[in-house]
């Protein structure tokens, strides 16, 4: 080929040199190298780029694909749910793949409600003193109002002063439960690198959340009395869990309150004597209704035994059937049963005695009727000897001889047994 | 074969780089304005990819369309009737009209001091209309703080929807105070409530206690009086069946008589007696004199 270039032109040119042709060469295989590593690199590039489209789901969390910045799908395919094999999307600019965790929840203590504390006074477990006379500052102290009982007006001395303070500490926890609406709506700021989506969301909706509780505790603890507020605290919680739900609703945040929990309350410690009076009379007042239900217990007790109050309401109750009524009078014990075991006694007793008066009547009869004067005699003195026998004091007195008798003084104790009791020694 | 592959390399890099000059994206968080020659012409508010004029024809802003919070100051004001009360407010807004929010406020830092001037006005109007007794009182069916929000959230959104193209989605009152010194005067109210609390609740234990004994010794008196009038039908019938074995005594009704007579005395007498007899009396007539018997003939 180079022979006929030569022909062809007429012209004799020097061959290259050999250092020429081994650089060109050398060079050829340096661009095909490259060009071969470029290839390879560029290979490399689509597949990792083809590879980042594969996207996997956590078992907690929900995503979304936003496509040219536009949620993908439809309906309930909108929201990405896990699954054992991965997703494929576009890569960015495309598609982006935004997960959302659901199931962890967002847990946010308010201390808006609480008196204030210095650090020292937050780790210490004792009761911080106020003396009574120190007002709350509206700038560091927390509180809520609370309304006060309707029986306490005739001690106000205005109209408008139907309130009481509390001091209350609370919890919440929520979690996400509609992805899509909470990504499009509640401002988060974007995931930088190392973050979690899920410390991103606690960072940024801190203030929202706080001040949403806020809000609802003070309209809910308006509606409360201040003992209400001690004595419901669920149904209280339950309302401002209610307040809560209500504001994320309205504000279409995807947010579910889990709970919302009072972890603390307190009235003004300016006036806790007066509160502790209250709790002391509350305890006395339970210890003297117990003492009286123990005294009626013991007095019920001991008259009738346990039926003793069903047997009393039932003997008020005209519809208590009969057997009923006996069921209850053969459970009897005490002082009832006492008496009705006399009568009972009293019953055999009186049946015996007639029967066997009646048997010796029977038996006696035909030896009276043939020797009348002699069975009486006989009985007669056998019942004095008997009566005499047991008899304290005796005093025989023979008969006067004269005519005219005679006067005779004895000066009978109305107690015999007075006579034989030994004199009491007097001092001397 | 190579110059092809080279040629749609260079194609797709290309389009990719004319795309990015002529299309913008707008996410689902956002809202854009596109303005043509630095005049706002298109308002989008719906995600999306969209075409555009390159830079300089067309400039296209963007801003985060996602709930915000803002909070005011603790503010004092006075609710109608002129008493003082200190309140704190947050609201949640979102830019709703771009055009708007870049003509009149521009950022949202700028947007939070248009809000900030606009809730406190509000707050003074609103508050302005209700009593103190309105937001709290003994009788829950006068407490209206719930609608008293409602009406500034009412006022709040119209307000700013207009002028600034924001949406208040919603706000609370987050804190309702008073004064330091009004604090004061209501300790000594809650005091003297308390006060009175006590004493009604150790009245009452002492009451509750009276009632609780005196129904139990009622009991008691209705329980026994019950037993007695029983225990006395149980004697009757004793009484009635003994009464059958008297038909038996009518042999010798006289005889019976003295029997029971001799029954019964010992057992009247056998506590606590005198005797005083006389000796012409049997048995004690032997203390006088030994008896003259002669055997029966």
């Amino acid at each position: 080929m180079a022979n006929e270039n030569i022909k062809n032109t007429g012209q004799q040119k020097s061959p290259p040199p050999a250092e020429t042709d081994a650089g060109a060469r050398s060079i050829s295989e340096a661009l095909k190298i490259s060009f071969l590593i470029l290839k390879l690199i560029m290979i490399a590039l689509v597949i990792f780029f083809l590879a980042s489209g594969f996207k996997t789901i956590k078992t907690d969390e929900r995503a979304i694909i936003l496509r040219f910045g536009k949620i993908h799908g439809r309906g309930e395919a909108r929201i990405l749910k896990p699954r054992t094999w991965p997703y494929w999307v576009f890569p960015y600019p495309v598609d982006q793949f935004i997960k959302i965790p659901v199931e962890k929840t967002i847990d946010l203590n308010v201390d808006s409600f609480w008196y204030f504390q210095t650090e020292e006074e937050k780790l210490s477990s004792e009761k911080k003193k106020v003396p009574p006379d120190v007002p709350l500052n509206p700038l560091i102290d927390g509180y809520s109002l609370t309304r006060s009982e309707p029986y306490a007006e005739n001690l106000r001395a205005s109209g408008d002063s139907d309130y009481n303070i509390l001091h209350s500490r609370w919890k919440l926890i929520c979690q996400i439960s509609d992805p899509e609406s909470f990504f499009k709506n509640v401002f988060t700021q974007d995931i930088k690198s190392g973050e979690k989506y899920i410390d991103v969301i606690k960072r940024d909706l801190t203030n929202l959340l706080t001040d949403v509780v806020d809000s609802s505790v003070v309209t809910a603890m308006v509606n409360y009395t201040i003992d209400e507020a001690f004595e419901k605290g669920g149904t209280v919680s339950e309302h401002v869990k209610n307040l809560v739900q209500k504001q994320f609703d309205q504000m279409e945040s995807g947010i579910r309150v889990v709970s919302v929990q009072r972890i603390d309350v307190t009235w003004p410690l300016q006036v806790d004597d007066a509160f502790q009076a209250s709790i002391s009379a509350s305890q006395a007042k339970q210890t003297e209704i117990n003492d009286a239900r123990n005294y009626a217990q013991n007095t019920l007790n001991e008259t009738a035994g346990p039926v003793a109050a069903e047997l009393a309401a039932a003997l008020h109750n005209k519809d208590a059937n009969d057997a009923y009524l006996e069921s209850l009078w053969s459970a009897l014990a005490g002082k009832c049963r006492e008496i009705i075991s006399q009568a009972g006694a009293y019953r055999m007793k009186v049946v015996s005695d007639a029967s066997a008066n009646a048997n010796y009547l029977t038996q006696i009869l035909p030896e009276y009727q043939k020797r009348p004067q002699l069975v009486v005699q006989a009985i007669y003195k056998n019942a004095i000897a008997k009566i005499l026998t047991k008899a304290d004091e005796k005093i025989l007195i023979e008969p006067a001889k004269s005519d005219k008798g005679s006067v005779i003084y004895i000066k009978v104790n109305r107690d015999p047994k007075l006579v034989n009791k030994p004199k009491e020694k007097t001092q001397e | 074969m190579k110059s092809i592959a080279v040629a749609i390399l260079v194609v797709l890099v290309v389009i990719v780089l004319v795309m990015a000059l002529i299309s913008f994206q707008v996410r689902q968080t956002e809202s854009a304005l596109v303005t043509t020659f630095g005049k706002a012409t298109r308002q989008i508010t719906e995600p999306g990819l969209y075409f555009r004029w390159p830079p300089p024809i067309q400039q296209i802003y963007k801003f985060d369309s996602r709930l915000r919070v803002f909070e005011a100051d603790l503010t004092e004001t006075t609710t109608k009737g002129a008493v003082p009360i200190i309140v704190n407010t947050y609201v949640v807004w979102k830019i709703a009209d771009p055009n708007k929010f870049l003509n009149s406020v521009g950022s949202t830092s700028a947007a939070e001091v248009k809000l900030h001037s606009q809730m406190n006005e509000t707050q003074s109007n609103v508050i302005g209309q209700y009593s103190f007794s309105e937001f709290v009182n003994s009788d829950p069916k006068k407490i209206r703080i719930q609608e008293i929000q409602d009406k500034m959230l009412s006022s709040l959104q119209n307000s700013v929807r207009e002028a600034y193209g924001m949406e208040v989605k919603a706000l609370g009152i987050k804190q309702l105070k008073i004064s330091a010194d009004v604090s004061k005067d209501v300790f000594n109210r809650m005091r003297g409530e308390r006060n009175t609390i006590t004493e009604k609740t150790i009245a009452e234990g002492k009451a509750e206690a009276v009632a609780i004994r005196t129904q139990a010794d009622a009991q008691k008196t209705e329980l026994l009086a019950a037993a007695q009038a029983r225990a006395k039908a149980i004697m009757g019938q004793g009484d009635a069946e003994a009464a059958k074995y008297y038909e038996m005594l009518q042999a010798d009704p006289e005889l019976a008589m003295f029997l029971r007579d001799v029954e019964v005395l010992p057992e009247i007498l056998k506590d606590r007696s005198t005797y005083i007899i006389n000796t012409d009396k049997d048995p004690f007539s032997l203390l006088r004199e030994m008896p003259n018997l002669q055997p029966k003939k």
